[in-house]
């Protein structure tokens, strides 16, 4: 076995461990760790069984596999921060709504804490 | 008929120099007008002024912008069935006594939305700075041409609505810079919108929230989110 292939079986298997584990102490939910379990596992894949990376990337027609490696690797990380930032804007909005409501909410409380305090004087 | 509520909403971010005599202002108009200040996160004592008043304050629990700030207005509006809310913003630019004009159009039902707009004649006199005027002009001249009707003062934020605009910008109005994409807003989801003369006063304390440096990022953000908002439903809304 090759340095660089014991190396990249360590990685990813490592990856797969941390995120099972983080899952396991509840810090990662299912929904999250499921793409990076996937990206993992595919890695693993590459890893123990090398000559697959290399006949694909000659079928997809890419001069050297690690040029193919590097730009799935780029893709990945384009899609992944694209759906970063929807999943940020969605938390923003939310966040609005409920800052929204809770000032309201706030407000009319504090009225009727008035209201109440007022009835209690007058009927003393 | 039964008699018209009227809540004035007030957005204010650090405006404590200013929202006192802003309420005074308001309070001195002979219209039965109940009064609120939407507190957008102040890191000074607006939310202490305004309270010592008699309007009602909503204070928000970080700075959402003018946009999110007006919007909690329009919710408090929708939840407690006013009839028309008109945003008077909170660092006294503008003219209170127009107020009533604001109305004229909505009680008279021609229209859903008014603007105070600084440039429709009879021009009642308003001094600027030459960028903010190519700004408005630029505005101005972009949305007349996609809506394919003449508004004068895009981003003027003296405005009046009505129920019917109330219920829709309650559920949905832009954030950030959103007087130039609220009339759009407006258009798309079929509001009628008309400009009536007002003036407007120099800000008497603080700072615009448009800065000179940031005046072409706000053209050219504001641009795009124009240009997009196009591209979007004609009617009803997702959220």
């Amino acid at each position: 076995m090759t340095g660089v292939k014991a190396i990249a079986i360590w990685l990813s298997v490592s990856i797969f461990i941390f995120v099972v584990e983080l899952v396991r102490r509840e810090k990662l939910s299912f929904k999250y760790a499921m793409g990076w379990l996937l990206a993992s596992s595919t890695a693993i894949v590459f890893a123990v069984f090398d000559r697959l990376p290399a006949f694909l990337s000659s079928f997809l027609g890419f001069e050297l596999p690690s040029n193919f490696i590097f730009f799935s690797l780029l893709v990945m990380f384009i899609f992944l921060s694209l759906f970063l930032t929807i999943f940020l804007c969605r938390q923003e909005s939310r966040n609005n709504v409920i800052a929204q409501k809770m000032a309201i909410l706030e407000n009319e409380v504090e009225q009727l804490k008035k209201t109440l305090l007022k009835e209690a004087k007058d009927k003393e | 008929m039964k008699k018209q509520t009227i809540l004035i909403i007030v957005p204010a971010f650090n405006e404590s120099g200013n929202i006192g005599r802003v309420i005074e202002e308001i309070s001195a108009s002979p219209l039965p007008v109940d009064i609120l200040v939407v507190n957008d996160g102040s890191r000074d004592d607006t939310a202490k002024e305004a309270s010592q008043t008699r309007a009602g304050v909503i204070s928000l629990p970080f700075n959402l912008g003018i946009g999110g700030a007006v919007q909690t207005g329009f919710q408090f509006a929708r939840k407690h069935g006013y009839d028309v809310a008109v945003q008077v913003d909170g660092d006294g630019q503008h003219d209170t006594q127009f107020i009533g004009d604001l109305l004229a159009p909505l009680k008279a039902d021609r229209a859903d939305v008014t603007i105070g707009s600084r440039f429709l004649a009879p021009f009642l006199g308003y001094r600027s700075t030459l960028i903010r005027k190519i700004g408005i002009t630029f505005f101005s001249g972009l949305i007349s041409f996609l809506m394919r009707c003449k508004i004068t003062d895009p981003t003027s934020g003296f405005r009046a609505y009505n129920k019917k605009a109330i219920e829709i910008f309650a559920r949905y109005y832009p954030h950030d810079f959103p007087e130039p994409e609220a009339i759009l807003v407006a258009k798309r989801l079929g509001l009628k919108v008309e400009e009536v003369p007002v003036q407007m006063k120099k800000r008497q304390a603080g700072q615009s929230s448009i800065r000179y440096f940031k005046t072409l990022y706000y053209m050219v953000k504001v641009t795009f989110a124009i240009l997009l908002d196009m591209l979007k439903k004609k009617k009803g809304m997702e959220r």
